[in-house]
């Protein structure tokens, strides 16, 4: 893969210093081995002391404190809870609905911003970090997770030869990464509940699931003036947005977005809506420390 | 300001009209855009009106029914401070040997005349005339009138003229002789001029009188001399003199008489004539309705008005005016041992070689039915119906450089709108 450019670096700059010091930390102590920063459900033999246990066939002699065993002629071995890494995938849906406004794609951009944003906070954390591009038509473009430095950069550079369209669906993609996390930004307007059905697997096997659910703002507030609106996956569909109808419209909006954030909670998935009238980092800061704290 | 066609403008208003109705009517049915919620608009039919129009939408349609409206104006063809609106009058003044006074004819056109209208001089041609010129005098002529010459020339001009008037008047200032009309008078009049005509009478002249006797000094044994002698012509007081020589002095004078006629008729070559290149025979000579067949010698070429021609269209005899008489050149030379003088065809074609200037005059007037059909009925001649307007405006080039300014400009904000929607 061709290397990023500095120009391509320079564009998310100012993005990649407002979420320095973001901490994307694990809802749950991870089971991975390898050491990060992520509490580990593994007991070890790191220099952060926890508890002692009595010494049982088959632990390991070594473990043994051989301090405690010449003071009371007890064996007990020393504990301590392991640090691990938390390889993360960002999934991001290319399908064209993203592809919002026509011309502008604002809903698009925001989301390339929030999967840096996101890249660069689990990257800064020393997880393994990489990419998934969904949704669109063809082989999805995936980036293994990678720890490496440029990995941010590769990111950006992969997302920004993306154009979105197409109506491929998401689930198969999901379903198919081994990775311990994964970040789905979508606007949800494609296979949603198989996209769903994928996340709850990934929850139940002990991954960690976050769905970004990508608003744009001319969505929930759409244009005053009669639309003739055409649904950019469904060109069948062809339904007029007019002041008659924009309260009904707006009540479903809603109402979908709050079953959406329900459903997806339910199933195990950390759900984060986010609008493009938002900034991009603070997106980022609300998908990674969530103001309800991080579960242990 | 006038138009030179007002129902182009009237059709650009319509279009402007029916621009502005489709513009509402298609305001009605919005474009199609791409709006990935539209799954939770609820179900309604398409056919829902817009009931709010933008400003952006205002202007586009004023921008187009400008464009229309400056097309419309270009062809409609606008004319400021132009002379339309006026009546134009075509004024053919007779000036014929009908005519009793000049000065009666001038002051009927100083009385009908205003600027720009068209003045006219006629007798057997007609001549256009400065106004000024012919309010002064217009010099008559010995020749006949023509009331066809006049009309044929009047309505011409008017043709011409009609792009400077909304209505034309044909005034005709004339004694209205019945010698001044024709056969053709009465169908050029019916055919070719649309409207009513105002005619003028002036005084006539009165017939001056003509005995018809020749004096002649031609012997007996002259074939010309035999054939008046036979024909009884002769006479000692006559208001034609024939002489077979050169013109005297004398006769010079005597022809400058009003009433009388010389007739200069050599019998051998003449000074006065001019020889032609190759002397030829002729079958036959022509003078009015008298027709003279015999083999005769042509040697001379003569030129002016024309009195008889040889049987191929050459002048075989003219007259000219000669103060307030004639003289006549006969360029026909006869053969001193030859009998034709003597046939009464002969006598015939003499006839008319001895008419008074002009030929005769009945010194009648035109009938009051002629002259009523010659005046006609009903309104003045429109320009319109005179023929095809030619007249140009000024204005129109500059209306169709700002209906494309405006094109380009409706081009823009249809740009603008559709990059704001």
């Amino acid at each position: 893969m061709a290397r990023p450019s500095a120009s391509q670096a320079a564009s998310y700059g100012a993005l990649l210093d407002a979420v320095r010091g973001v901490q994307w930390r694990a809802r749950r102590a991870v089971t991975n081995a390898i050491a990060g920063t992520h509490h580990s459900t593994q007991r070890g033999t790191s220099a952060e002391f926890t508890e002692y246990r009595l010494y049982r066939q088959g632990d390991d002699p070594r473990r043994l404190d051989w301090r405690v065993l010449a003071r009371s002629d007890r064996a007990y071995i020393r504990l301590a809870t392991d640090r691990a890494v938390l390889p993360t995938t960002i999934v991001i849906d290319a399908s064209a609905s993203m592809a919002y406004p026509v011309g502008g794609a604002t809903k698009w951009r925001f989301a390339v911003n929030l999967a840096v944003g996101l890249a660069a906070a689990a990257h800064a954390g020393g997880d393994p970090v990489g990419l998934a591009v969904a949704g669109r038509e063809g082989s999805p473009a995936t980036l293994a997770p990678r720890t490496r430095r440029g990995v941010v950069a590769e990111i950006a550079h992969v997302l920004d030869t993306v154009e979105p369209g197409g109506t491929t669906p998401l689930a198969p993609v999901v379903a198919a990464l081994r990775t311990a996390r994964i970040a789905l930004i979508t606007d949800l307007l494609g296979d949603a509940d198989g996209a769903l059905h994928a996340a709850r697997i990934h929850a139940v096997g002990g991954g960690e699931f976050h769905l970004i659910h990508v608003v744009a703002a001319e969505e929930i507030d759409p244009p005053r003036r009669p639309l003739l609106a055409v649904d950019p996956e469904r060109s069948e569909m062809r339904r007029m947005l007019l002041e008659t109808t924009r309260a009904a419209y707006e009540s479903r909006f809603a109402e979908w977005r709050s079953d959406m954030a329900h459903r997806w909670r339910a199933a195990g998935a950390a759900y984060t809506e986010v609008r493009t009238d938002e900034a991009a980092a603070h997106a980022v800061r609300r998908v990674a420390e969530p103001a309800g704290g991080i579960q242990r | 300001m006038s138009w030179l066609a007002p129902s182009a403008l009237a059709l650009g208003g319509i279009a402007a009209l029916v621009i502005g109705a489709l513009h509402f009517i298609t305001r009605s049915e919005p474009r199609p855009e791409q709006f990935p919620t539209a799954r939770f608009i609820p179900e309604r039919p398409l056919r829902a009106r817009a009931r709010r129009l933008a400003l952006s939408d205002l202007a586009l349609l004023a921008l187009r029914a400008a464009v229309i409206l400056s097309l419309a104006a270009a062809v409609a063809g606008p004319l400021h401070g132009g002379v339309r609106g006026r009546v134009l009058r075509v004024v053919p003044l007779d000036r014929s040997r009908a005519v009793a006074s000049a000065r009666e004819v001038a002051d009927s056109a100083r009385a009908l005349l205003r600027e720009g209208d068209v003045v006219i001089a006629f007798d057997t041609g007609a001549t256009l005339v400065p106004v000024m010129r012919a309010t002064d005098s217009v010099p008559l002529s010995s020749a006949p009138g023509s009331l066809s010459t006049a009309l044929a020339a009047a309505i011409g001009i008017a043709t011409r003229a009609a792009d400077r008037a909304d209505s034309i008047e044909l005034v005709l200032v004339s004694p209205f002789a019945a010698d001044e009309a024709d056969d053709a008078t009465p169908r050029i009049r019916e055919t070719a001029w649309p409207g009513r005509i105002r005619l003028v009478r002036v005084g006539a002249a009165p017939v001056l009188p003509f005995n018809g006797g020749v004096e002649s000094a031609a012997p007996l044994d002259d074939p010309v001399g035999a054939a008046i002698a036979l024909g009884g012509l002769r006479a000692s007081d006559g208001s034609v003199r024939l002489t077979r020589a050169t013109p005297s002095p004398a006769d010079s004078a005597w022809a400058r008489t009003a009433g009388h006629v010389l007739v200069h008729w050599p019998a051998g070559p003449d000074a006065a004539f001019t020889r032609r290149a190759v002397a030829d025979t002729v079958g036959g000579v022509v003078a009015g309705d008298a027709v003279f067949v015999a083999r005769l010698a042509r040697p001379w070429v003569v030129e002016g008005h024309t009195i008889a021609r040889w049987v191929d269209g050459e002048a075989a005899a003219v007259e000219r005016e000669h103060g307030d008489g004639c003289i006549r050149d006969v360029a026909i030379p006869l053969d001193a041992a030859s009998d034709v003088t003597l046939r009464p065809a002969f006598h015939r074609f003499l006839g008319a070689l001895l008419a008074p200037c002009g030929g005769a005059r009945s010194g009648l007037a035109l009938t009051n039915d002629a002259l009523s059909r010659l005046r006609g009925a009903g309104a003045l001649a429109t320009a319109s119906s005179l023929g095809p307007s030619r007249q140009a405006s000024s204005w129109t080039p500059w209306l169709l450089a700002l209906g494309a300014l405006l094109l380009i400009a409706e081009l823009g904000a249809r740009r603008v709108r559709a990059s704001a929607s």
